[in-house]
C-alpha cells in the first residue's frame, strides 16, 4: 500500500471547483510535485494535505490511517510557504525548535537537533539571527529546518522559490533535492515552473482546472505527453495545422509540403489534428529519416544558450527551432531561405 | 511689468511655508507658556513653583491619580484581552466582517460619553447586574465603560499590526508545526503586535486619565478626571498646573509610543536590505 493516498478528492468554494476527480497515490521517500498554471488547484491540494482545507468529497490516507478531518496540528506533516513565514519575534534557532518545544522535547534534545537542523542548511553562524536580518533564499533555508526538525511524515512545499531571484532559486532548488535525498523523506512539492519540477521530481502530476492531465516521471511527461494541455504547457512546442492526413500511411502535409510521423500519442486525435514537435528537434539543413521543410527565417532570438529561429514556411505557418548556441554554428540571416529539419520520430499529432 | 524670476518665486515660496509654521507654532504654544506662566504665579510678582508644590502634597491629587491608574490598567488589560483575539479571528476567518467591526469600534467617538453612561446606569442599577450599589460593582462598571471608550483606539491600533504581519500564514505554520490555538495566540501572535498593542495601550491609558464624564457619573470624585475639574473650578493657579502636568503625562505617553515605534520601522528597515 502507499504511504500517502488520495482517493477521489474534490474541493468546491461556492460554484467554483476548485480540485476535481483527484487521484494519487505516493511511495514512502518519493518527491511528487505538482505543476500546472495558477488556479489549476495545486495548492489546494497541498492544503488539503496539511490539513488547512477540508476536502468536500474524498478521504486521504498518510501511512495507512484516514487522516482526512484530522486537525492540522496533530498531522505531522511538514510546510513549507513560500511567504517563508518565520516568526518574526524569534530567532533562526527558536524558529527551528518551535515545533519541537511545542512536542514538550527536552531543552537539550531541542538544542542537539537544532544544531543538527542548521548544519544540514549550513546556516550554523546564524543561529541568534533573526529573520528581518537575513536574506530571502537564507530565510526560506531556515523555513525548511523548521519544517524539518519535527521529523515530519510528509514534506510539503507551496511555491518555496517563488519569491527568490533566479540564481537562488538554482542553488536552493539544488539544495532541496540533496537535502531530500539525505532525509529520504516523502515530499510533495507545488510549483508552476516547469524546470523545477522536472528536474526535482521523481514524478510530476501537471494539472489544470482542478483535474489532473498527466502523472509520469519527468522524461516521460516531457517526451510523451498525453494531452495537448501538458504538451504546450511542459516545455516549448510547435503545433501546427495539417492537412492530407492518411492515418494508415503516416502522413500527411504541412504547409502543402510532405511530412511523415510515427506515433500520435496514447490519447483520441481531435477531430482538427495538429502535428507537435518540439523546437529543439530542429536543425538546419537535411538528414537520412528527416521530415524536410523549406522557408524563409522571420526572426532570429539570442537567448543565451540558446539561438531561436522562426521560419515561415509558407501558408502563414511559422515554425520555431531552438539551435544550441556554439561559436562554430553558422547562423541564417533574416530573409534567408533556408531547409530546416526533424527526425520522423520527434513529431506526433495531437 | 517685471514678471519675478523662479529664483524669485522660490524665494517667496520659502518665505510662505516659513510665515505657515511660525503660525502654527504660535497657535499651539502660546496658550501653553501663558498657562505655564499662569501657573507660576501663585505668589504675587514672584515666579514660583508653589502651585506645583500644593498640588503634589495634595493627597486626594494621588488619591485620585492612582485610582485612575489602576482603572486604566485594567481597561488596558481587558480591551486587550478582548481585541486582540477579535481583530485576530476576523482577520483569519471572517474577513468580510471587517468593515462591520469597524464601524462598531468607531461608535464610542459618535455615541457622546454622556448617553452612554446613562445607559450603562440605567442597565446595571437594576437585577440582574445590581453593580451600582458597591464600590467594587461600580469600578467594574467604569472600567466596562472606559474599554468601550478606548475601543476605536484599540481596534484600530490591533488590526493595524495584524495588517502588518502575515497572520495566515503564520497560523498556519505555527498549526503545521503542532501548535493548538493558546501556543498560537500567545506564543505568535500577541509577541508580534507588541509594539500595536502597546500603542493601544497607551492610548488607553491617555484617554482615561483625563476623562470625566463616566467617571463623575459611576465613582463621583474618586477619579482624577472629576478631580482636575474640581481644582479648576475652585483654586486658579492650581488648576493650571494641573492642565501642565496633564498635558506632559500625555506627551509622555505619546512620547513612548513613538519610541517603540521606532524600534520596529528600524527592524523592517533591516530586512528589507
Amino acid at each position: 500500500m502507499s504511504f500517502l493516498t488520495l482517493v477521489d478528492i474534490s474541493k468546491t468554494f461556492g460554484a467554483t471547483v476548485a480540485v476535481a476527480d483527484f487521484n494519487l497515490d505516493i511511495e514512502k521517500g518519493e518527491f511528487v510535485s505538482f505543476l500546472g498554471p495558477s488556479g489549476c488547484g495545486k495548492t489546494t491540494t497541498l492544503r488539503m494535505i496539511a490539513g488547512f482545507e477540508l476536502p468536500t468529497t474524498g478521504n486521504i490516507t498518510l501511512d495507512g490511517a484516514d487522516i482526512t478531518f484530522q486537525p492540522s496540528n496533530q498531522r505531522n506533516v511538514g510546510m513549507v510557504f513560500q511567504a517563508y513565514a518565520l516568526f518574526p519575534n524569534m530567532t533562526v534557532a527558536q524558529n527551528i525548535g518551535f515545533g519541537l518545544q511545542v512536542r514538550k522535547t527536552p531543552p537539550a534534545e531541542v538544542r542537539r537537533r537544532v544544531d543538527e537542523m542548521l548544519t544540514l542548511i549550513h546556516l550554523e553562524e546564524f543561529a541568534s539571527r533573526y529573520p528581518y536580518q537575513m536574506s530571502g533564499g537564507q530565510q526560506q533555508r531556515v523555513a525548511l529546518a523548521r519544517a524539518l526538525a519535527i521529523q515530519p511524515r510528509v514534506l510539503l512545499l507551496d511555491e518555496p522559490l517563488s519569491a527568490l531571484d533566479a540564481k537562488i532559486r538554482v542553488e536552493l532548488r539544488l539544495e532541496i533535492r540533496r537535502i531530500q535525498q539525505t532525509l529520504g523523506i516523502t515530499t510533495v512539492y507545488v510549483t508552476h515552473d516547469q524546470e523545477e519540477a522536472l528536474s526535482l521530481s521523481d514524478r510530476v502530476v501537471v494539472m489544470s482546472r482542478g483535474r489532473m492531465e498527466q502523472v509520469g516521471t519527468p522524461y516521460e511527461i516531457y517526451n510523451y505527453p498525453t494531452t495537448e494541455f501538458v504538451a504546450s504547457f511542459v516545455g516549448q512546442l510547435n503545433l501546427l495545422p495539417i492537412a492530407n492526413l492518411d492515418r494508415d500511411a503516416r502522413s500527411c502535409t504541412l504547409a502543402g509540403q510532405p511530412i511523415r510521423f510515427e506515433h500520435s500519442g496514447d490519447r483520441p486525435i481531435s477531430d482538427t489534428p495538429r502535428l507537435a514537435i518540439r523546437p529543439e528537434e530542429f536543425w538546419l539543413g537535411d538528414g537520412q529519416e528527416r521530415n524536410l521543410l523549406r522557408g524563409r527565417v522571420e526572426t532570429l532570438i539570442f537567448l543565451g544558450a540558446i539561438i531561436r529561429v522562426r521560419v515561415d514556411i509558407g501558408d502563414g505557418v511559422l515554425i520555431s527551432a531552438d539551435l544550441f548556441n556554439a561559436r562554430s554554428l553558422n547562423l541564417p540571416r533574416v530573409g534567408d531561405e533556408v531547409l530546416v529539419s526533424f527526425p520522423v520520430h520527434a513529431c506526433w499529432l495531437i | 511689468m517685471n514678471t519675478p524670476t523662479p529664483r524669485a518665486k522660490r524665494h517667496a515660496q520659502t518665505l510662505w511655508s516659513w510665515f505657515w509654521i511660525l503660525a502654527g507654532v504660535l497657535y499651539f504654544v502660546v496658550p501653553l507658556i501663558a498657562t505655564f506662566d499662569f501657573s507660576l504665579r501663585a505668589k504675587k510678582d514672584v515666579l514660583t513653583f508653589l502651585a506645583y508644590e500644593r498640588i503634589f502634597t495634595d493627597a486626594a491629587f494621588w488619591r485620585t491619580f492612582s485610582f485612575s491608574l489602576q482603572m486604566a490598567f485594567f481597561a488596558i488589560v481587558v480591551s486587550i484581552l478582548l481585541v486582540v483575539p477579535t481583530a485576530y479571528w476576523i482577520r483569519l476567518k471572517l474577513p468580510r466582517l471587517r468593515p462591520m467591526v469597524e464601524f462598531v469600534s468607531m461608535l464610542p467617538f459618535v455615541v457622546p460619553a454622556i448617553v452612554l453612561v446613562f445607559g450603562l446606569i440605567r442597565v446595571f442599577s437594576g437585577p440582574p447586574f445590581r453593580l451600582t450599589n458597591t464600590f467594587a460593582g461600580t469600578n467594574v462598571l467604569l472600567v466596562a465603560g472606559y474599554v468601550v471608550l478606548a475601543l476605536p483606539y484599540t481596534y484600530r491600533a490591533v488590526d493595524t499590526g495584524l495588517g502588518a504581519i502575515d497572520v495566515r500564514t503564520l497560523t498556519e505554520a505555527a498549526q503545521s508545526l503542532g501548535a493548538g490555538w493558546g501556543t498560537i495566540m500567545f506564543k505568535i501572535i500577541f509577541p508580534n503586535l507588541r509594539v500595536a498593542i502597546l500603542s493601544g495601550a497607551f492610548l488607553t491609558l491617555a484617554t482615561v486619565i483625563g476623562e470625566y464624564t463616566l467617571a463623575t457619573f459611576i465613582v463621583g470624585n474618586k477619579a482624577f478626571g472629576p478631580y482636575m475639574s474640581l481644582i479648576g473650578q475652585n483654586r486658579t493657579y492650581e488648576s493650571s498646573s494641573l492642565a501642565i502636568i496633564s498635558f506632559l503625562l500625555t506627551w509622555a505617553f505619546m512620547g513612548l509610543i513613538q519610541i517603540f515605534n521606532r524600534g520596529r520601522a528600524e527592524g523592517h528597515l533591516a530586512g528589507a536590505r
